[in-house]
């Protein structure tokens, strides 16, 4: 193999190469314009892969997305339609620059405004809906079989948070019952609907019935969250046109999207729709979210902002008085 | 030709202002100029649309990351938007915005003080006058990339997705989808070695002179 086959070109472009590898490579393009121009096609194809994938990405997010992305959509596989791509590129390029301004600065002030905004106001309770389930990897298969039962699905599932870290999961069964979760700020919880209500001193002991926690996202921690994507994540404010739902009838919303930089752990990417005035978060789209041995993409929907009561977040609220407790 | 600069105030103007100004009112969203905004951003647009693939696959092979690649070239946009009135129309486009691109790399590799480029300066220079003289033809070809990959097997697609997508690093993939880091890279090989034969075969036969 030479210094510079296209093995060695896709070797450098994903970092693979050691630092020698890497000199020999540099004296290899320097050796003709050949090699140069052969390293310069192979890029063009390398690039253009991710932006392809992230077409994807954006298709399957398309509801949220502006009317110029939706151009992207509708392209077709004619080499024509790359055209079609390119200014659709471009043009969101510039509208971000005209529109939005410098959005790294804007999206920071206003994750900053949210963040000041959620730790105002009464609980909370989000509806989570799946809407894609990412088959588990073999090696997760066979590590989750071995060891732990399957989690009951999240989809539907209702999730009430106070600050605090205090939650309370509630899943339904396919027979019908509920299997709750929950944390009051001194001891978690879990109630199925037999047996003993499991609790215990460890306030995370319960929490990775929540989505997001395997990578320090739980869903319950709003302010963590927002917190995590202001380090970890490259954020994006968009407008959000014509809302459909009931909060964006009432007050103008808008969209931030962040994407999950290199290194880090968490979900790709996070989209949260709020109210422009309030603050209000009205909805939360978590796109290849770990959860157990699968990678869920999952939306919670802010159904409900009231005062539950001083003991909703105790497990005694939610089961009969007569049940058993074991402590862990 | 007009300038474009834009006071500490900018913010997007409403349509009715934008009118009111074409038809010679004086502007009040922060602009300093008064000339035809629609008219130089429109050329902008043109320019950058044709260039953009060619800058941003220049940047990649310097910064190999995409997130980086993400960051740099819209600064980049940026930067060639707001110096676009002394870009002078003589010379190539993209030759002009490779350069600014060249800048904005050296700018986000000491602003994030990571590790210096692999490549020294006049290689770099070098590979910016090879983007610009590719020839139009391989570029247009990978129109049909998209058909391509729709005929790679789910093994081959997952793997793309988890590197091009999910921005995964071979070792990274391999923890993932519990294959060795090797078996990953030779994987991905072969499966873009086919995606450039396909594309090859494609244009060939469908003729890639659009």
């Amino acid at each position: 193999m030479t210094s510079g086959s296209p093995e060695q070109i896709w070797r450098y472009l994903d970092g693979e190469m050691s630092a020698d590898e890497e000199s020999q490579f540099q004296e290899w393009l320097r050796a003709s314009s050949d090699n140069a121009r052969e390293f310069a096609q192979i890029t063009l194809l390398h690039d253009r892969l991710r932006t392809e994938h992230l077409l994807d990405a954006v298709v399957s997010s398309a509801a949220h997305e502006s009317a110029a992305t939706a151009v992207v959509v509708r392209r077709r596989s004619r080499p024509l339609a790359f055209l079609g791509s390119l200014a659709a590129a471009g043009a969101v390029l510039l509208l971000l620059w005209l529109g939005i301004g410098r959005t790294t600065v804007s999206a920071a002030s206003e994750l900053d405004r949210l963040l000041r905004a959620q730790s105002q106001g009464p609980d909370k309770t989000y509806e989570i809906t799946v809407e894609r389930v990412a088959a588990p990897s073999p090696r997760h298969t066979e590590r989750d079989q071995e060891h732990r039962p399957p989690k009951p699905s999240i989809d539907g599932a209702l999730l009430h948070i106070r600050q605090g870290n205090q939650f309370v999961l509630v899943r339904q069964l396919p027979n019908g019952q509920q299997f709750l979760t929950g944390c009051n700020g001194q001891v978690s919880w879990a109630i199925r609907p037999e047996g003993p209500v499991r609790v215990s001193q460890d306030l995370s002991r319960f929490n990775r019935d929540v989505p997001g926690h395997e990578q320090g996202m739980p869903l319950f921690d709003v302010e963590h969250d927002l917190e995590q994507l202001r380090t970890a994540y490259d954020v994006q404010l968009l407008p959000v046109e014509n809302g459909d739902d009931a909060a964006s009838e009432q007050e103008p919303t808008r969209l931030i999207v962040a994407v999950k930089k290199r290194g880090y752990r968490g979900p790709q990417r996070v989209e949260i729709a709020y109210a422009v005035r309030s603050g209000r978060i009205h909805q939360w789209r978590f796109v290849d979210m770990p959860y157990g041995p699968e990678r869920l993409t999952l939306r919670l929907t802010l159904t409900d902002e009231a005062h539950l009561g001083p003991a909703f977040f105790d497990h005694a609220t939610h089961h009969a008085p007569d049940r058993t407790i074991a402590e862990e | 030709m007009c300038l474009l600069r834009f006071a500490a105030s900018y913010r997007k103007p409403l349509v009715a202002e934008r009118i009111a100004v074409r038809d010679g009112g004086a502007p009040a969203w922060g602009v300093e100029w008064t000339c035809d905004m629609d008219e130089q951003i429109r050329q902008a647009t043109r320019h950058w649309t044709l260039a953009q693939p060619v800058v941003s696959a220049f940047i990649l092979s310097l910064v190999r990351d995409f997130s980086a690649r993400d960051d740099v070239l819209q600064e980049t946009a940026v930067a060639v938007i707001e110096s676009f009135d002394r870009y002078q129309p003589d010379r190539p486009f993209v030759a002009w915005a490779l350069g600014i691109a060249q800048n904005q790399v050296r700018l986000y590799v000491r602003r994030q003080h990571r590790e210096r480029l692999v490549f020294d300066d006049a290689l770099v220079a070098q590979l910016a006058q090879v983007f610009e003289t590719l020839p139009s033809e391989p570029r247009t070809a990978l129109g049909y990339l998209r058909e391509c990959l729709g005929h790679l097997e789910n093994k081959a697609r997952e793997l793309c997705e988890l590197r091009y997508g999910r921005d995964l690093r071979p070792a990274e993939i391999a923890d993932t989808v519990g294959m060795s880091a090797n078996a990953v890279a030779k994987a991905l090989q072969r499966i873009r070695d086919q995606l450039r034969a396909c594309i090859e075969r494609k244009s060939v036969v469908e003729g890639s002179s659009l």
